[in-house]
């Protein structure tokens, strides 16, 4: 037993049932001060690790029926397990300085769900995972369903049908993986050995299984319709959003879990699978453009990001596969940042009118793009700062978006020029759609006069832009995480192809 | 002339329960109802000492007819603990719906010991007095209120339930007529050695999977189940939903899994009641408006997950029942307790006039969404823990079918379930406000209810080690 990361994906659960015995004033600052020591453990991981291996933990959990506890961590899991350690505090704490006394579930419940997160990214058990997986979905849907807009429970109830929906049809394919392949447990290395003697016509069915439920979390078209709501009707600040954009692991699973056990089928039928992620990028980018809301905008801007993930992933090349672990991790810093960005606009407008944040019309109002122009007069800083993660988000170089997207097309281009042809479009289209968006609000005459940055919200923003930016310059610190990882899976896939 | 083999201490369980009935059934002359209840109380706890005191003895009486094994006191635990919450939950009902006459609990536990009985049976006649001892208690329970719902639904459940007894005792003739036997064991050897008058045996083995499906609420024959659940005082409801369901599911379980899994021609038929249970018992249950009702039929549907067990083979099907049974009996009975404290009347009560009962009565409405959840199997609640054993029990005999079937269906349930969940905390209350009629000892119960939910889930080895053998053991 290493007790070091079992600790670190419980504390944060922990620290939510002792948050419920702090007083509701205290609550927010007592997250995020254990949110930070939290990331020190995460970091203690990261330095402390040359080899892994050291951290994991197998014990039974079922025991005679092959289900064990089984988490570890490697270079992917950490480095996506890091960003959600840092993320989550910042975002609490950005929550504390517009906290108006009716947020105090809102810790304990981000909180809960930083620890399924963590151990969807620990998981090293098939059972385990899917206990992870959907038991996040509890807080999620108290979240949205607590702090969300008027007809968030539509939207919280099309989620988690979308995702148990997914997710049991991924349960009977794990017990279908496990019986066929004669595994004794369902821990990943187990399956992986015994996972070729299964015919492939069954791997065919037991992939689509698990690509089914990955589609819904990553989220790839047509099983993304939940999401634009999930954030257009969540809590205005975007720290709910920003939970939502680390829940996000549909990419993680697939390259995890789906790619690994099922190397032949994904090599076999790789162009349904590459053209199901890049018309997933090009489509969400092309809708993202008709969208006249922040925070829908934001949404389909994700899905186009996670379909050129999974594109990365599907491309069954070392670049691609790496790629896609660069921007799923590094669109959980600036998409979250842009959420809080969106959060941090939300709040200025609506001051602007003296409206009621409680009240749907003026929350419309302040969500919408284009109707405040001209910001950058009276915010400058702020502007720079939005501009900033926009670029990254678009993948501008220089700034932590780009490594991701290049790979992912560099890794695409290799497997098959046409799908990297329909992708590459995506990043024009995007540029296209955040441009716009950007210039409506931030230039063009201004119609208004907003507050720049408090001191608050620099504190919740230079982290991220240190980061974007960081990582955008040297990311050699990220890439040497995932190379390893990398090459073991495609080890796998290549092994299976011969 | 040989004595009876009679080994008391095997029957311990069941004596104290009888002995406890009897007295409950004279002492209201002489004593309060409230110590009525107490006493019955008392008496369940006893047995259920005597239970786990008889735990790996494996004892047993008239000639191997009563057979105390780990199965049987497994199940006979859930029966007793499912007794316990109905007793503390009719105290409640009586803050609504004023006193009735003390015999509710002497009837309460005389059902009680049928269903024991049925769970410890060996033998076929044995298996069917228990059968009856349960069924005749639970006409009366249900309609044991002077309202019309309830007369009419214990008129309904005695009309149809005598029918599917009649239908089960013809089954147990053409099994005697094809066999010879009444003994689990002894038919299952006679089965194999002539497979001549096999025909004889299938046709009743049809016969007695309509008997019983019937009792557990399999498609099409759960049509009372709606009506008599809704009509029945909540108490009463609780505990068919609850233990006459794990009472009539052990019978099966012992039927099909020890004396006639060679047999074929049951099995299709079982694959199609229970793809249509599943599916009946889940689209209907979105339909309904009363939150009573919708439990009903949500408690359709489990019948037919626990039914895959029926068809799986006893070594994974048995404990995979026993734990799936534990977990819905938390599950639901929590749920019951819960509803029975909340409601106005013994009708239930809308869905819909649960709005805002988070803030209203933050304790009530967190236990309920507890078990609700739970029920709905999403992890890492015991009803997630019940699913994956069934699910993987049907998967290694081969139903990958009904599986997915099940899954799928159960995606399906997650709405019907979620909806009070959202309505008790996401919604603005009503001007109508619900009634909180919970009494320490029902408080009491949805707590332990509650705990067992979380740790059945998260720490499901609790159980299934003790009871992984069972299914091999039986199976010998």
């Amino acid at each position: 037993m290493n007790w070091v990361l079992i600790a670190f994906i419980f504390v944060p659960l922990l620290v939510a049932f002792l948050s419920l015995a702090v007083p509701k004033a205290s609550r927010g600052k007592f997250a995020v001060l254990a949110g930070v020591a939290h990331l020190a453990l995460g970091v203690y991981i990261w330095l402390g690790g040359s080899s892994f291996e050291k951290f994991s933990t197998v014990v039974d959990w079922l025991p005679g029926l092959g289900v064990k506890f089984a988490v570890g961590t490697d270079g992917v899991s950490l480095l996506l397990s890091l960003v959600t350690a840092l993320m989550v505090p910042l975002g609490l704490y950005y929550l504390t300085t517009r906290d108006d006394g009716k947020l105090a579930a809102f810790y304990p419940l981000a909180l809960a769900m930083q620890t399924g997160i963590l151990g969807i990214y620990a998981a090293r058990d098939l059972i385990l995972f899917y206990v992870f997986f959907e038991a996040t979905l509890i807080p999620s849907l108290f979240l949205l369903g607590r702090y969300g807009r008027i007809t968030r429970v539509k939207a919280l109830t099309t989620m988690a049908l979308y995702t148990v929906f997914g997710g049991l049809l991924m349960l009977v394919s794990i017990i279908a993986t496990r019986l066929l392949s004669g595994s004794p447990t369902f821990l990943l290395e187990d399956l992986l050995r015994g996972v070729r003697n299964i015919p492939e016509w069954q791997q065919v069915w037991l992939f689509l299984g698990f690509l089914i439920a990955f589609a819904v979390k990553t989220p790839l078209f047509p099983m993304h319709a939940w999401l634009p709501e999930f954030h257009a009707q969540n809590h205005p600040s975007g720290v709910a959003d920003l939970m939502g954009t680390l829940y996000k692991v549909g990419g993680y699973g697939l390259f995890r879990f789906a790619l690994p056990l099922f190397p032949d089928v994904a090599n076999n039928y790789q162009w349904i699978w590459m053209l199901l992620a890049a018309f997933t990028a090009i489509y969400a980018a092309w809708i993202a453009f008709a969208q006249t809301d922040f925070k829908r905008l934001l949404a389909y801007s994700g899905i186009s990001h996670m379909g050129l993930v999974a594109l990365g992933v599907f491309s069954l090349h070392p670049a691609g596969a790496s790629g896609a672990m660069l921007l799923l991790a590094f669109q959980g810093i600036y998409s979250s940042g842009l959420f809080l960005v969106v959060g941090m606009l939300e709040r200025r407008f609506i001051m602007l009118e003296g409206g009621d944040e409680t009240k749907e019309k003026a929350l419309d109002r302040a969500l919408e793009i284009g109707r405040v122009r001209g910001l950058a007069a009276s915010a400058p800083a702020f502007a720079g700062v939005a501009l900033l993660l926009w670029f990254a988000s678009i993948g501008v170089p220089g700034l932590a978006g780009f490594i991701g997207e290049y790979s992912i097309l560099l890794g695409a281009y290799q497997a098959n020029p046409w799908m990297a042809a329909i992708a590459v479009t995506t990043v024009v289209a995007s540029a296209a759609f955040a441009l716009t968006a950007y210039q409506k609000t931030w230039y063009e005459e201004a119609t208004h006069t907003v507050a720049d940055l408090s001191p608050r919200e620099w504190r919740v923003l230079v982290p991220i832009v240190a980061l974007v930016v960081f990582f955008g310059v040297y990311s050699a610190p990220a890439l040497e995480l995932v190379k390893p990882v990398v090459a073991q899976l495609y080890g796998i896939v290549l092994e299976a192809n011969k | 002339m040989t004595p009876p083999d009679v080994n008391v201490l095997s029957l311990m369980p069941i004596l104290v329960v009888l002995i406890t009935a009897v007295f409950a059934t004279v002492l209201p002359f002489y004593t309060t109802r409230r110590g009525i209840a107490g006493l019955s109380a008392m008496g369940l706890v006893v047995a259920l000492g005597w239970t786990v005191a008889l735990w790996n003895q494996r004892l047993s009486s008239f000639n191997g007819a009563f057979l105390a094994d780990n199965f049987a006191l497994g199940f006979s635990v859930i029966l007793i603990l499912a007794g316990i919450a109905a007793i503390a939950s009719s105290s409640d009902g009586i803050v609504r719906s004023g006193s009735f006459p003390a015999e509710f609990y002497a009837i309460m536990l005389y059902a009680i010991c049928g269903t024991m009985l049925l769970v410890h049976s060996k033998d076929l006649i044995v298996m069917l007095i228990g059968f009856e001892v349960m069924s005749l208690s639970v006409y009366i329970l249900t309609s044991f209120q002077a309202r019309q719902q309830s007369e009419e639904a214990g008129m309904k459940y005695f009309l149809l339930g005598s029918f599917a007894s009649a239908i089960l005792i013809f089954g147990i003739a053409l099994v005697f007529g094809g066999t010879g036997t009444f003994a689990l064991e002894a038919i299952r050897t006679a089965v194999s050695s002539s497979p001549a008058n096999t025909p004889i045996v299938a046709v009743g083995a049809l016969f007695i999977l309509i008997g019983f499906g019937f009792k557990v609420a399999f498609a099409p024959f759960h049509q009372w189940t709606p009506d008599v659940y809704t009509g029945a005082p909540i108490a009463v409801t609780q505990y068919m939903s609850v233990g006459v369901k794990a009472a009539a599911f052990a019978g099966m379980l012992r039927i099909f899994g020890e004396a006639l899994p060679s047999v074929a021609g049951w099995q299709t038929p079982a694959q199609f009641l229970i793809a249509l249970t599943l599916m009946i018992g889940n689209l209907a249950a979105l339909r309904q408006t009363n939150f009573k009702r919708m439990l009903a039929y949500s408690s359709i549907a489990h019948a037919g997950y626990i039914g895959l067990a029926v068809l799986s083979s006893p070594a994974q099907a048995f404990p995979a029942a026993l734990f799936y049974m534990a977990a819905y009996a938390l599950m639901n009975a929590g749920a019951f307790a819960v509803l029975n404290s909340i409601s106005p009347s013994d009708d239930g009560i809308k869905v819909d006039s649960l709005a805002g009962l988070g803030s209203r009565n933050p304790f009530l409405a967190s236990m309920l969404a507890l078990f609700l959840i739970a029920l709905a199997g999403i992890p890492p609640l015991a009803g997630f823990m019940g699913k994956y054993l069934i699910f993987a029990g049907a998967a290694q005999a081969g139903f990958y079918g009904l599986v997915i079937l099940a899954a799928l269906t159960s995606a399906v349930s997650v709405y019907y379930y979620l909806r009070p969940v959202a309505l008790m905390w996401f919604a603005e209350p009503k001007g109508f406000a619900l009634p909180d009629l919970s009494s320490g000892m029902s408080r009491a119960v949805m707590i332990v209810c509650a705990i067992g939910v979380v740790l059945l889930g998260v720490l499901p080895s609790l159980v299934t080690n003790l009871v992984a053998n069972i299914g091999i053991i039986a199976s010998r």
